[in-house]
């Protein structure tokens, strides 16, 4: 009876916190509560207590606390953690039980997952950093960058645009491929190809990076980015655990740009007109007129303060055979820009069960929905934040009929920023359900088969429209579905032994995955009824439709030997052999081996009698891995399709809606196409001083990638486009270091702080085309020696001033005129006199995490730094040389210029006709774009249990992310792009949307 | 238990023999693509599509405008945003300028497009009579893009494959002899296979094709060619056009109002002896010169190009002044503006005004060869052919004249009557990219030039012959050392 009683009590509070509202207070039984410490005395975090002969348990909470209602027949409390020896504690008549447990000197630290399998770290051969969910407790985080960003040596995490759920680069030991995506690959719970998107953080239990190739070689062709290897968390054997969590948000921009306000503006534009013999554009009434009102801060107009709020719910228990953990998270955060919000959905649910001692079973669920709406593109010249700082601001949000001005008169000849927020519904609705179920058999102890299935099935929907006043009066609208099925097998035998001294693990896995996609789209151009939007496509002056399939397919054959001797000197050797699709004939299929060597140098015999290293382990690898750096059919010659790049009209549109499509060739194939192959050497060393209050690790690695798949340009003369081929060397070499230690550990008061570097050097080592040179993009080439982003353009060497007035008509040009360096002496400023003037890939970063604890409160410090990287700074450029789409310079540094007779120092060139002062892809706009900043500060506090009855733990806390920068840069943010996540062109903003100050307060409740 | 095990193993395993092939369906690849003559069709539309994709690359932008800015009919703004325009109006040009870039990729996109079908024709069986249409506009287009390329760039690579090879990124440039060749012999192989009949508005028929190897003939007669034994074919082959309009449905629009309304009226008229069409009802395809890009910036205007004072103050007055020029500018307060008041100090061009000159979207056609131009090809080639002028090249020019308003032409030497037609063209096609390519093939940059007003932007430095031809794309360049 009193064990149904408690049960209904539980749910009862289930479903009002679900509701979010208080619960009542109920009876509970007599309880158990007592703390787990270590040898150490420091407090042990998810120790499991169970009640020995009962499903009844829990774990220890951050404080090492735990309490337990201990039901009839109850005697025996079992204690256990992983790398600790269990203990049993007699209840007796105790009601407080505080025990100590004894790390397991046979287990010698934590099992860490590596690919198909798990090993003791202390065993570890490769680079590997591990990522615990108590690392990143303390923070607000909601997606998975936020978990890796800063926290692990080699792993470098960039928000390329500010906008919620918006694009992130995550790099392992930088970019090796110029064609393919380097982003590492995410494998969660077997599952090789997730989505990290789609990953709720709350429910990660932990997180491996594999770095070197002994640790990636066994992803082969797909390992060359390195790993991140996620298990997501499982029900832990006991009575129920309910966790609930609550979080709420307010974002704001990092800073404003400094515009002209309209008084200014409208004298700048006269100003120009007469120095360029054009009349003036206001009338002096009009200026003085602005002067009084002010005229419009566009800027104001579209950014906002936002707001976010994340709901968590996690339920989790079982008993000796089976486990479970259902959780569900609830996020909705808006934009910083005006109309702009994502919102995400997941659940999860994971089941094992131990069906007998020899066979067991598990199923993992996930289901995760995201909704975006107006968040894409990472910014550009058109978007709304860059209309706002083109448009003028002496132009009216509204006109004199109270609609939203429709054109600019004087500055953009784009649209009205706030009607590009308004008038534009742009969504992306993707529904992801995962599944993957395995079962395991143990023939002998030792000898296991495992067979795993997994089913990813992406459903996409997208829906567009632009409203009148954003189409030039042709509103269009358009849906598109699209469909991802990804199936895969795992097949993997395992074998693991131990004679004497020597220590045998031996796997050997099959596994074939295969993926396709289908889509198919229709578009509506000029709408009958624009208030029907995306709602009602066939009421349009013309249509498109369009659909596409795409398939690929990978098979492999993988084996790994792990062998330890006397417990010192390690190996490991990998091989992965991997068959794709997208290649042909013999270049198919390709082999991945790896061997790897350690040395656990405290184990000998002769440094028994020092004292200084608790642990010293050195370790060295080698090993080849892939990137499948191509799409599917990229050996194949294919013609573009899509209406707008194939389609003509013979007849004039004013006669028909429709229109002829056509054929037009595309990239040309290449059927020699084969694997990028990354070849990459480690050797690392990994120590513990001052009785391991201070852990240390180091790793120096080069990775040299050859036939790089380039997507080659080809001359507009044989009809443009690219060619995939396999030419070029790039080398990747660098140090990371991580450091650990406990600082300060007295009186209740501890602070830990971890630092980690990574130093790269990313270099273009050959490339075979006819001149070494690729341009990756206008203002991007690639360079043997140069590293992949090197930046392109003109040196600026300053304005002419007026003792160079002969020399400046020499370039047909006059003092106060832009000044560019004349690289070939020939006297015209032109494409020849182009050079590599600067790098946007970031050689340095930097990850410091900080925690101060005392009693209850935990304060929590993060800071994140990227060095050594410029970034070509467009949003400014635009916003001063008053050139094409921006007609007239709209920012306040425009009043610095050179003005003859007035101010002939500046270096912003006079307004002229002269060409070079509107040239914008020159050192006159490069900046450095190094950075430091506080990623997040964050305090947190456990109420005090007697304050809380019937509840295990309560924790609130406030948190500030991005709240202090420092840096040199003069947009708005370093870390912001508007170029996506790509390594080739990346660091230029043009309005990309920046990063946003975020404001954070949370709850978590345990019972 | 353990059995089950195996079982889902050897589910695994099964089926693997078909495992790693490609399955590109949905995928229109390699030559495949052209197997019938659907499929053929195809490609010619694509190969039209060369031309025809706004923004991207091609004619429908001001860029075609651009391309021959350098002439004494067209300017741009003097401040402003508009320096690639400036830099080729002051005869300053720079590899980089992306408006020539969009002419240069564009021709040579419609040229690739027209290789293919050229080459790969014969593999197509099917009704001869459509073949022969389509191969006709093949060669008619591939001509076209050539024409354009050899009179702005001069030397180019002359490329007549639409495969790709390691050798095409160092090929070597071609005069302009090779070019003009190819140009003729194709424009030859398209009068034989077109059709009398247009088959859409916007394809070239017989016609078409004939008419402009006449122009080509006359400016093969100019520089840099100076083959004056190509005025007599110009004469003839433009006569065979001119004697046949009924059969090929060529005429003058009887009102110049029309042709410039900036409405349906003015698309797939009798004038368009060839001109590409357009839809504003497709992004890619919608026409983007009219519009906007026309209209003063007192108007909301873009400025992309306006009229040369001189030119229009030598412009005589009648209706085809009135119709070429916007002269007054009405204020989005209302108030009228004369252009000498204007921001800009210039006149603007009527002709590229929409109905609605708030867009910049239209489905207005881009002449290629209008009507009108075949009769001056006509007159002036006569002239030079004869003694002096005949009563057919009078006609000829006086029906344009007269459409203008203005009073016939009698009784003038052969150089006045010359120097009278290249007037016309100059008046009659001003700011339709005639003027520059007549100002080269008759060495009369400089002078044209030379006599600017106050206000009008001005070459800067000499004008020599390297002012004549415009330097490779900076793109392709850097590619190919050899451009």
């Amino acid at each position: 009876m009193k064990k149904n009683y408690k049960l209904t009590g539980k749910l009862r509070l289930c479903l009002l916190l679900a509701g979010l509202l208080l619960w009542q207070a109920s009876a509970w039984a007599a309880s158990v509560r007592g703390r787990v410490m270590s040898e150490k005395n420091d407090p042990l975090v998810g120790v499991n207590v169970i009640v020995k002969g009962t499903s009844t348990g829990t774990s220890t909470d951050g404080e090492g606390r735990f309490s337990l209602n201990v039901p009839d027949g109850g005697s025996t409390l079992i204690f256990s953690f992983i790398g600790y020896v269990s203990k049993e504690v007699p209840i007796g008549n105790e009601s407080e039980i505080n025990v100590q447990l004894v790390a397991d000197t046979k287990i010698l630290s934590e099992v860490v997952v590596v690919g198909y399998g798990t090993q003791r770290k202390s065993d570890i051969t490769g680079s590997l950093s591990s990522i615990s969910a108590d690392q990143f407790k303390e923070q607000p985080v909601n997606r998975l960058d936020q978990v890796l960003q800063g926290r692990a040596a080699g792993v470098q995490v960039t928000n390329a645009s500010g906008s919620p759920g918006g694009d992130v680069r995550i790099r392992i030991r930088g970019a090796n491929s110029i064609n393919g995506d380097n982003s590492p690959l995410y494998v969660v719970d077997g599952f090789v190809g997730a989505d990290f998107n789609n990953i709720n953080p709350d429910d990660i239990a932990s997180l491996e990076v594999l770095k070197d190739a002994s640790a990636t070689a066994i992803y082969g062709s797909r390992g060359s980015n390195g790993v991140i290897i996620i298990t997501t968390k499982t029900g832990k054997k006991g009575s129920m655990q309910v966790n609930f969590g609550a979080r709420f948000s307010s974002s704001e921009i990092l800073k404003r740009m400094d515009l002209l306000n309209a008084g200014d503006y409208a004298e700048m534009v006269n100003a120009r007109a007469a120095a360029t013999n054009s009349n003036p554009v206001f009338t002096q009434a009009q200026v003085d007129d602005y002067r009084r009102t002010g005229g419009t801060d566009w800027q104001d107009e579209i950014l906002r303060k936002a707001g976010g709020q994340e709901y968590q719910l996690g339920v989790s228990g079982g008993n000796d055979k089976t486990t479970y953990l259902i959780s569900a998270n609830y996020l909705k955060q808006d934009g910083i820009i005006n109309n702009s919000d994502f919102r995400r959905y997941s659940i999860r649910s994971n089941i094992s069960s131990q069906v007998s001692d020899k066979f067991s079973v598990r199923l993992n669920f996930t289901g995760t929905r995201r909704e975006n709406h107006n968040t894409s593109g990472t910014g550009a010249r058109g978007s709304a934040l860059g209309q706002a700082f083109a448009w003028a601001p002496t132009t009216p949000v509204y006109d004199a009929t109270g609609n939203y001005t429709y054109r600019d008169p004087t500055g953009s000849i784009f649209e009205n920023p706030l009607a590009l927020t308004t008038d534009a519904d742009y969504r992306t609705n993707r529904s992801i359900v995962n599944l993957i179920g395995g079962l395991r058999y143990e023939f002998i102890p030792g000898l296991a088969l495992d067979v795993q299935y997994g089913v990813n099935y992406i459903n996409q929907q997208d829906k567009s429209y632009a409203g009148p006043l954003i189409s030039s009066y042709l509103p269009r609208a358009g849906r598109s579905s699209g469909e991802q099925v990804t199936l895969q097998n795992t097949n993997s035998l395992n074998y693991k032994k131990i004679f004497g001294k020597h220590s045998l693990d031996i796997i050997g896995v099959f596994e074939t995955q295969k993926q396709i996609g289908e889509s198919f789209y229709a578009n509506a151009t000029n709408l009958t009824y624009p208030a029907q939007s995306y709602n009602n496509l066939a009421l349009a002056a013309s249509n498109l439709i369009g659909s596409g399939y795409s398939k690929w397919s990978l098979m492999s054959y993988l084996g790994r030997i792990n062998y330890a001797f006397n417990d010192r000197y390690l190996l490991s050797a990998t091989i992965r052999r991997d068959g794709s699709s997208k290649f042909q004939g013999d270049n198919k299929w390709s082999v991945f081996p790896s061997v790897a060597a350690g040395w656990k140098v405290t184990e000998e015999a002769f440094m028994k009698s020092q004292n200084v290293f608790s642990n010293l382990k050195l370790r060295g690898s080698w090993g080849l891995t892939g990137n499948q750096a191509i799409n599917p059919y990229g050996t194949l010659s294919s013609y573009i399709t899509n209406v707008d790049d194939a389609g003509v009209a013979f007849t004039s549109g004013y006669f028909t809606n429709g229109i002829t499509n056509g054929i037009v060739l595309g990239n040309p194939g290449n059927p020699d196409l084969k694997w990028e192959t990354t070849e990459q050497v480690n050797v690392g060393m990994d120590a513990e001083i001052l009785r391991g209050r201070v852990s240390l690790s180091v790793d120096y690695f080069v990775k040299n990638t050859r036939d790089l798949l380039l997507s080659q340009p080809l001359p507009a003369y044989i009809g443009g486009n690219n060619i995939l081929k396999n030419i070029g060397e790039v080398q990747n070499r660098g140090w990371e270091f991580s450091v650990d230690a406990d600082i300060i550990e007295s009186k209740g008061f501890r602070w830990n702080s971890s630092i980690n570097a990574t130093f790269i050097k990313n270099k273009v080592v050959k490339l075979a085309s006819a001149s070494d040179t690729i341009f990756a993009a206008t203002e991007f080439v690639m360079i043997p020696g140069q590293q992949m982003a090197a930046f392109w353009g003109l040196n600026y060497l300053g304005t002419w001033k007026a003792n160079e007035a002969d020399e400046a008509a020499i370039y047909k040009q006059k003092p106060g005129d832009a000044h560019y360096q004349d690289l070939n002496n020939d006297k015209v400023v032109d494409s020849k006199d182009y050079q590599v003037i600067g790098n946007g890939m970031p050689k340095t970063t930097l990850g410091w995490n900080n925690t101060f604890t005392y009693k209850g409160l935990s304060l929590n410090v993060f800071f994140q730094g990227v060095f050594g990287f410029d970034k070509l700074n467009y949003t400014y450029a635009n916003g001063i040389v008053g050139s094409t789409d921006v007609r007239q310079p709209t920012f306040a540094a425009i009043k610095d210029r050179y003005i003859p007779g007035v101010n002939e120092t500046s270096d912003i060139p006079a307004f002229s006709s002269a060409k070079e002062n509107f040239y914008t892809q020159s050192t006159r706009f490069l900046e450095r774009g190094d950075f430091l900043r506080m990623k997040n500060i964050s305090l947190g506090y456990d109420i005090p249990k007697a304050l809380v009855k019937n509840v295990a733990a309560i924790r609130v806390f406030v948190s500030g992310t991005n709240l202090l920068t420092f840096s040199k840069y003069k947009g708005i943010d370093p870390e912001s792009t508007s170029n996506g996540v790509g390594d080739i062109v990346q660091n230029i903003d043009h309005a990309s949307y920046p990063n946003s100050k975020t404001y954070t307060l949370g709850l978590n409740v345990t019972f | 238990m353990k059995k089950l095990a195996i079982i889902f193993l050897l589910i695994a395993t099964a089926g693997c023999k078909d495992f790693l092939e490609e399955d590109p369906k949905g995928q229109v690849v390699g030559t495949n693509a052209i197997s019938d003559i659907a499929g053929l069709e195809s490609a010619l539309t694509g190969s039209y599509k060369g031309l025809l994709r706004t923004w991207a690359r091609g004619f429908l932008t001001s860029a075609i405008q651009g391309y021959g800015m350098g002439a004494d009919d067209i300017s741009t703004i003097s401040g402003g945003n508009k320096a690639d325009f400036r830099e080729i109006d002051q005869l300053n040009v720079t590899s980089a300028n992306p408006r020539l870039f969009q002419i240069w990729s564009g021709c040579y996109k419609t040229i690739q497009g027209a290789n293919n079908i050229i080459n790969n024709y014969q593999n197509v069986a099917g009704d001869p009579a459509r073949i022969n249409a389509i191969v006709g506009e093949a060669h008619f287009l591939r001509a076209l893009g050539y024409y354009w390329l050899v009179r702005g760039y001069g030397n180019i690579p002359l490329i007549t494959t639409a495969d790709f090879s390691e050798d095409l990124l160092t090929i070597q440039k071609s005069a302009p002899a090779e070019v003009y060749k190819l140009i003729e012999a194709d424009l030859q192989k398209a009068e034989t296979l077109l059709p009398d009949k247009k088959r859409d508005p916007g394809r070239p028929n017989k016609g078409s094709a004939k008419a402009m190897l006449a122009d080509v003939y006359l400016t093969e007669g100019g520089w840099p060619m100076k083959d004056v034994s190509k005025y007599p074919l110009a004469a003839a082959k433009a006569k065979e056009v001119i004697d046949n309009k009924d059969l090929y449905g060529f005429d003058l629009v009887p009102d110049l109002a029309t042709l410039w309304s900036g409405s349906a009226s003015a698309t797939g008229t009798k004038e368009e002896v060839f001109a590409f069409q357009t839809s504003e009802n497709f992004g890619g395809s919608t026409n983007s010169f009219y519009g906007l890009p026309a209209v003063p910036g007192d108007e909301n205007g873009w400025d992309d190009y306006l009229a040369e004072i001189t030119f229009f103050n030598n412009f005589p007055a009648g209706k085809r002044k009135d119709v070429t020029f916007h002269t007054v500018f009405t204020k989005p307060d209302g108030k009228k503006v004369p252009w000498q008041q204007s921001l800009a100090k210039h006149p603007y061009y009527a002709k590229f005004r929409l109905a609605d000159n708030t867009k910049f979207t239209s489905s207005m056609p881009v002449h290629m060869i209008r009507y009108a131009h075949l009769l001056l090809v006509y007159a002036e080639a006569q002239a030079r052919t004869d003694a002096a002028p005949n009563a057919q090249a009078y006609a000829a020019v006086n029906a344009v004249r007269k459409r203008a308003g203005l009073a016939d032409l009698s009784g003038l030497s052969k150089t006045a009557f010359i120097d009278a037609i290249v007037d016309e063209r100059a008046w009659e096609f001003a700011g339709e990219w005639n003027r520059w390519f007549d100002l080269l093939r008759l060495e009369k940059v400089a002078e044209a030039n030379a006599n600017k007003a106050a206000d009008d932007l001005k070459p800067i430095g000499d004008i020599s012959k390297s002012n004549y031809w415009y330097p490779a794309p900076i793109g392709d360049a850097n590619i190919n050392p050899n451009l």
